[in-house]
C-alpha cells in the first residue's frame, strides 16, 4: 500500500513538467519517466489483489488477517490440500471446462459462418436482432428459463449449462467476426470465384483459413465469458454439475468463512484462465484491432 | 415490404427457439420424481456438516433416498427466488431463514403449512421449543417452518485486558462504556469496543441495544418507532461507543468477519455479537487470543438486558413439493431431539428447551457462554430485524443512523430521517 501512495505521489511531482517546446529532450525524458511510473501505478494497482490472494492461499486463517504477516509468514500448502482432495475440486475443474469448451465450440460452428453472411450480404436487421440477445440482461431470463428447462427435465445436465452459455457466447463471436470479415477485401473472394470457386468454395478456402485470428479472439472471450459465468449455473445445474465460479462459495458457511480455502479455491480458478489468456493474447489483440481499420 | 420482413424475422426466431427446445427434450439430469427420494436444500453450515454425516442412519431407518443440494447463504436465497418463483417442485425441504425471507416467501406461498404436523407428534415436541423461535416461524397464525438454529447476542470480552485495565465485566451498558473507555486511553492500539458497523449488516447487532433502551422497530400500533427518544438513544451509544472507543479510522461497511476480526486479531477488548459465532473466537485456528476470550451476557440499559434470540435458520417444507409427507419425515427426523443435542454438542446452538436443560446439551460450550446463552434465552426478543417482508430493503433504512453516528452525525437528526423513510416503506407494503 505505502509504495502505491509513493508511485501516485511522483507521478504528480512528474506531472506537472511540460516543459518548453524547444528543450525538446528534456521533455521526452520527462514523458518516459511519467510513463514507467505510470506503468508501475497501473500494474501495482491491477496486480495487488492478484499478488494478496496468493500469499494469502498460502496462509492459514489466523495469519491472513495479521497486517504483520503481509508478507513474511510460514507458508502451508494445507489449502490447497483441502480443495484438491478434500472438496475434490478436479471434478468442477472439468465441469467449468466442459462446458467453456463445448460451448465456445458450438458456437463458433453456428457463429462464424452467420457473421460471415451478415457481413456479406449487409443483413442488418439480423445482426439487430442477435445484438438483442446481448443487450438484455441475462439475469431476466433465468426465471422463464428455469421454468421451462426444468419442465423439459433438463435442470442439472450439462446441455442446459452449454446452451445458456451459448445464448451469450454467440452474440460475442458474431460481433466479433462481422467486424473481422468486413475488414477483409472482398476482391479476395472475387478473384477466388473468377479461378472457379462456388462462393461457400472461397469462403472454406480462401476466407476461413485467413480469419483464424479473428476466430481465435473470439473463441478466446467466449470460452473466458463462460469459465468466469457464475448466474447461469447458480440457478441451472446440479450438484453434478456444479461449475468453478459456484464451488468456489462452499468455502463461505453462515457461521465461518475459511478465507486460505476460498483463496486457494480462486487461485485454481484464476490461473488456467490466466495461462491461455498470456499465450493467447497475440490473438486476442490483434483481432480485436482487426476490424478498427476498415476502409 | 418492411412490415412482411419483420414477421419473417419473428417467424425465424419462433422456429429456432423451437428447433433448440426440442433437440434438447429427452436428454438431461436424473429425474427426481419417484416420490422415494426427498430432495433436501441446505445451507453451509456446522449444522449441515453433521446432518451430512447422519443422512445413512435416516436412509437405513426410512427406506428414502436423500438427494442432497448445499449452496452458500446468498445463494441458497438466489436460488429460492429463481426456482419457487418458477413454481418449481424439485424441492421439497429447504433450509431458509425465518427472518430475513420467512415472510416474504410465506407470502409468495411457497412455504407449505405444517401447523398439523408440528403438533401431531408428543413425542417429537413441537412445545418443547423455545418461544422466540417458534414466533418467528409462524406467519399469519401458521407455522411454516421449524427452527434448527438460534442465535442470541452476547458480549465478548478479553479476559486479560480486563484484568490488566481492573476493570469488572460490565453488567450495564453504562459500566461497558466506562471500561471501553479505560481500556482505549491505557492501550493506543487496542479499541475499547468493536461491533459490526456495515449499514445492513449492523442492523440485528444493534437490535438488542434498541430493545435494551427499551425501543423497537415497530411500535404496537404498527408505525414506525426508530424515531421515538429510546431509539435515539440507542444510536447515539452503539455509535458513539464505536465512533469514541473503536478502531482508529473503523470502516462503515463491516459485518461480522471483519468486526471478529479486529477482535481475534487482539486489537479490541469488547465485542457484541452473534452467540453462534462464538468458535471463530475460541478456535486457535482462527483467533489470536483463543485462550483469553470471555462471555457475558449483554449488559442491561434502561430497559434492562434484552438481546434478540432468535431462530437464524429453519427447516421448511416448498409448497409446490409433490412429496410433502417424505419431506416432513426428514424434518423430523433432522430435528429430534437426539439430532438437535448431537448438532449443539457440535457447536450449533438449537432451539430445544429440553437440550438446554440437558448438562450434555451445553458440555462443550465455555461454561460463561452457557450461562450467558441461558439468561439471554430467558429475556431474548423473538426477532432482530424489521419484521417485514422486504426486510433487505428496511434494513437499509433503519441502519442508516448507525453509520451517520459512528462517522460522527447527529444521532437523533439521523434518526428522524429513517424514521420518515421507515413510516412511507411500512405505508407502502401495507398496499
Amino acid at each position: 500500500m505505502t509504495v502505491l501512495n509513493q508511485t501516485t505521489d511522483s507521478r504528480t511531482a512528474a506531472a506537472p513538467a511540460p516543459a518548453p517546446r524547444r528543450r525538446k529532450p528534456l521533455a521526452t525524458r520527462a514523458y518516459k519517466v511519467f510513463r514507467v511510473v505510470a506503468l508501475i501505478a497501473v500494474v501495482l494497482f491491477l496486480v495487488a489483489p492478484l499478488f494478496w490472494m496468493l500469499l494469502a492461499s498460502f496462509k492459514t486463517n489466523v495469519d491472513i488477517y495479521d497486517t504483520g504477516k503481509s508478507f513474511f509468514f510460514t507458508p502451508t500448502g494445507e489449502n490447497y490440500a483441502n480443495v484438491l482432495q478434500r472438496n475434490n475440486y478436479f471434478v468442477f475443474i472439468f465441469n467449468s471446462f466442459w462446458v467453456a469448451f463445448v460451448s465456445t465450440a458450438l458456437s463458433l460452428v453456428l457463429g462464424v459462418p452467420a457473421a460471415y453472411a451478415m457481413s456479406r450480404f449487409t443483413m442488418h436487421r439480423s445482426a439487430l436482432v442477435v445484438l438483442m440477445a446481448r443487450v438484455i440482461p441475462g439475469v431476466s431470463l433465468l426465471v422463464p428459463w428455469y421454468y421451462v428447462f426444468s419442465n423439459l427435465k433438463m435442470v442439472g445436465g450439462f446441455e442446459v449449462l452449454i446452451l445458456s452459455h451459448m445464448f451469450v457466447a454467440l452474440p460475442l463471436i458474431v460481433y466479433i467476426m462481422m467486424s473481422y470479415f468486413d475488414s477483409m477485401p472482398l476482391e479476395l473472394e472475387e478473384s477466388a470465384q473468377v479461378d472457379g470457386l462456388t462462393p461457400i468454395g472461397a469462403f472454406r478456402r480462401i476466407t476461413l483459413p485467413l480469419s483464424v485470428a479473428g476466430i481465435a479472439t473470439a473463441g478466446i472471450l467466449s470460452f473466458i465469458f463462460s469459465w468466469n459465468n457464475f448466474m447461469f449455473a447458480l440457478v441451472l445445474s446440479g450438484s453434478k454439475t456444479k461449475t468453478l465460479p459456484v464451488a468456489i462459495f462452499d468455502f463461505v458457511s453462515y457461521a465461518s468463512i475459511d478465507w486460505g480455502g476460498l483463496m486457494a479455491a480462486a487461485t485454481v480458478v484464476t490461473i488456467p484462465i490466466m495461462i491461455i489468456a498470456l499465450f493467447t493474447q497475440k490473438y486476442i489483440v490483434s483481432g480485436l484491432t482487426a476490424g478498427a481499420t476498415k476502409g | 415490404m418492411k412490415r412482411r420482413s419483420i414477421v419473417k424475422y419473428a417467424a425465424v426466431a419462433a422456429a429456432l427457439s423451437l428447433g433448440v427446445t426440442a433437440c434438447g427434450g429427452g436428454s438431461g439430469s436424473s429425474d427426481a420424481k419417484t416420490s422415494g427420494t426427498v430432495r433436501v436444500t441446505l445451507a453451509n453450515h456446522v449444522w449441515t456438516d453433521g446432518i451430512k454425516a447422519a443422512i445413512p442412519e435416516f436412509e437405513k431407518a426410512t427406506g428414502l433416498k436423500v438427494e442432497l443440494t448445499q449452496l452458500g447463504e446468498d445463494q441458497l436465497s438466489d436460488q429460492y427466488n429463481v426456482k419457487l418463483n418458477a413454481g418449481s417442485d424439485e424441492i421439497d425441504v429447504m433450509m431458509y431463514r425465518p427472518l430475513q425471507e420467512g415472510k416474504a416467501f410465506a407470502k409468495n406461498g411457497y412455504l407449505a403449512d405444517l401447523t398439523s404436523k408440528v403438533s401431531a407428534d408428543s413425542n417429537w415436541d413441537w412445545k418443547d421449543y423455545q418461544d422466540g423461535p417458534v414466533k418467528a416461524s409462524t406467519v399469519d397464525g401458521k407455522v411454516v417452518g421449524v427452527p434448527i438454529i438460534t442465535e442470541r447476542e452476547v458480549l465478548y470480552y478479553r479476559k486479560d485486558l480486563l484484568a490488566a485495565a481492573g476493570v469488572q465485566v460490565p453488567k450495564t451498558m453504562d459500566e461497558l462504556e466506562a471500561a471501553a473507555k479505560k481500556i482505549s486511553a491505557s492501550n493506543p492500539d487496542t479499541a475499547g469496543f468493536v461491533a459490526r458497523t456495515g449499514k445492513s449488516a449492523a442492523v440485528t447487532q444493534f437490535s438488542s441495544f434498541l430493545y435494551s433502551f427499551g425501543g423497537d422497530f415497530v411500535d404496537a400500533s404498527g408505525k414506525s418507532a426508530v424515531g421515538s427518544d429510546a431509539a435515539k438513544k440507542a444510536y447515539s451509544f452503539y455509535g458513539g461507543l464505536i465512533k469514541n472507543y473503536g478502531p482508529k479510522n473503523v470502516s462503515t461497511d463491516m459485518s461480522w468477519p471483519e468486526a471478529m476480526a479486529i477482535f481475534t486479531q487482539g486489537k479490541a477488548a469488547f465485542y457484541t455479537e452473534a452467540d453462534s459465532l462464538y468458535k471463530n473466537a475460541t478456535d486457535p485456528a482462527k483467533s489470536k487470543v483463543s485462550d483469553k476470550v470471555g462471555f457475558a451476557a449483554l449488559p442491561a440499559g434502561p430497559a434492562g438486558s434484552k438481546p434478540y434470540n432468535i431462530p437464524s435458520w429453519g427447516l421448511a417444507v416448498n409448497k409446490a413439493s409433490s412429496n410433502q409427507d417424505n419431506a416432513w419425515k426428514f424434518i423430523q427426523w433432522a430435528t429430534s431431539k437426539d439430532r438437535t443435542l448431537a448438532a449443539q454438542k457440535a457447536g450449533v446452538p438449537g432451539p430445544r428447551a429440553s437440550v438446554w436443560a440437558d448438562p450434555a446439551g451445553t458440555s462443550t460450550y465455555p461454561q460463561d457462554l452457557a450461562d450467558a446463552i441461558a439468561a439471554s434465552a430467558k429475556t431474548g426478543v423473538g426477532h432482530d430485524r424489521p419484521e417485514v417482508v422486504t426486510v433487505g430493503k428496511a434494513r437499509e433504512i433503519v441502519g442508516a443512523p448507525i453509520v451517520a453516528t459512528i462517522t460522527g452525525a447527529d444521532a437523533s437528526a439521523a434518526a428522524d430521517t429513517a424514521n420518515d423513510a421507515f413510516q412511507k416503506f411500512l405505508d407502502s407494503e401495507k398496499k
